[in-house]
């Protein structure tokens, strides 16, 4: 099995079991490989996973959750105005 | 014999030179001049009616030119009065237009300073939501929520990946 290492941010150090959970979803998209996780804590995210190895970038970030949906509000604001 | 009285025919004689000399040198002259005084009064008579003629052709004239200047008068204060109305009409209509542009001027103005307004109070209200919901996510994400958050949200994301792996393969 190759080995993979991806970069994982976080706003909290990772439990085991949130270890546990990030490779199982990982193991998904690529069986074949094993997934070395390297952990970075960032407080600014406010909650959930930043992933990134090669080219892939996943981000299940709050923050970024948030960005979308104040977006979407502005948006539609916007064009409730209109 | 006739007894003539020679006085009196000496008188008779005297009588008739007296005459002959009075109609030649009184009455001749008198007559004349009589004739005279009459041509010339006759004649200034009609200089006088001519001249009376002249005059009353000249105030026909004159009130036939005070007529007409009167007529002009009348048609210059009413040509004024037109032209003035005119002005008058065409300075209000400059006046509305003018009114009317910088109405809608104004308007517009107003209409993109409540839209630049309502921009920002949209914003600052996002704004405020934001800090709020950041505020206490902070407070409240313990680490059973993340690890929650963590599954819940890579799930998702995993799952998408997977449908467009499954897309770009049937492709």
């Amino acid at each position: 099995m190759k080995n993979e290492v991806v970069r994982v941010v976080t706003p909290l150090p990772l439990t085991e079991e949130q270890k546990e959970i990030i490779k199982k979803h990982l193991s998904r998209l690529s069986p074949q490989e094993d997934f070395t996780l390297q952990e970075e804590v960032d407080p600014s995210i406010l909650g959930g996973v930043i992933i990134a190895w090669g080219e892939t970038l996943i981000d299940c970030s709050v923050k970024t959750q948030l960005q979308k949906i104040k977006e979407r509000m502005l948006k539609e604001m916007l064009k409730e105005a209109s | 014999m006739i007894n003539v009285d020679w006085s009196i025919v000496f008188q008779i004689i005297n009588f008739i030179v007296l005459v002959l000399l009075l109609v030649r040198f009184l009455f001749k002259p008198a007559v004349q001049a009589l004739e005279s005084r009459s041509k010339h009064i006759e004649e200034q008579i009609s200089a006088a009616e001519a001249q009376k003629k002249a005059a009353e052709e000249l105030r026909m004239k004159l009130e036939e030119e005070e007529q007409k200047i009167q007529e002009r008068y009348l048609e210059m204060i009413e040509e004024a009065n037109k032209e003035a109305a005119k002005v008058k009409e065409d300075i209000i209509n400059e006046a509305y237009q003018e009114g009317e542009k910088i109405k809608k001027e104004y308007e517009k103005r107003a209409q993109k300073e409540a839209e630049k307004l309502f921009s920002q109070l949209r914003e600052e209200i996002v704004e405020i939501v934001e800090t709020v919901v950041v505020k206490i996510l902070n407070t409240q994400i313990t680490p059973e929520v993340q690890t929650q958050l963590i599954d819940r949200l890579l799930e998702e994301a995993v799952s998408q990946i997977e449908e467009q792996m499954e897309v770009s393969y049937e492709k």
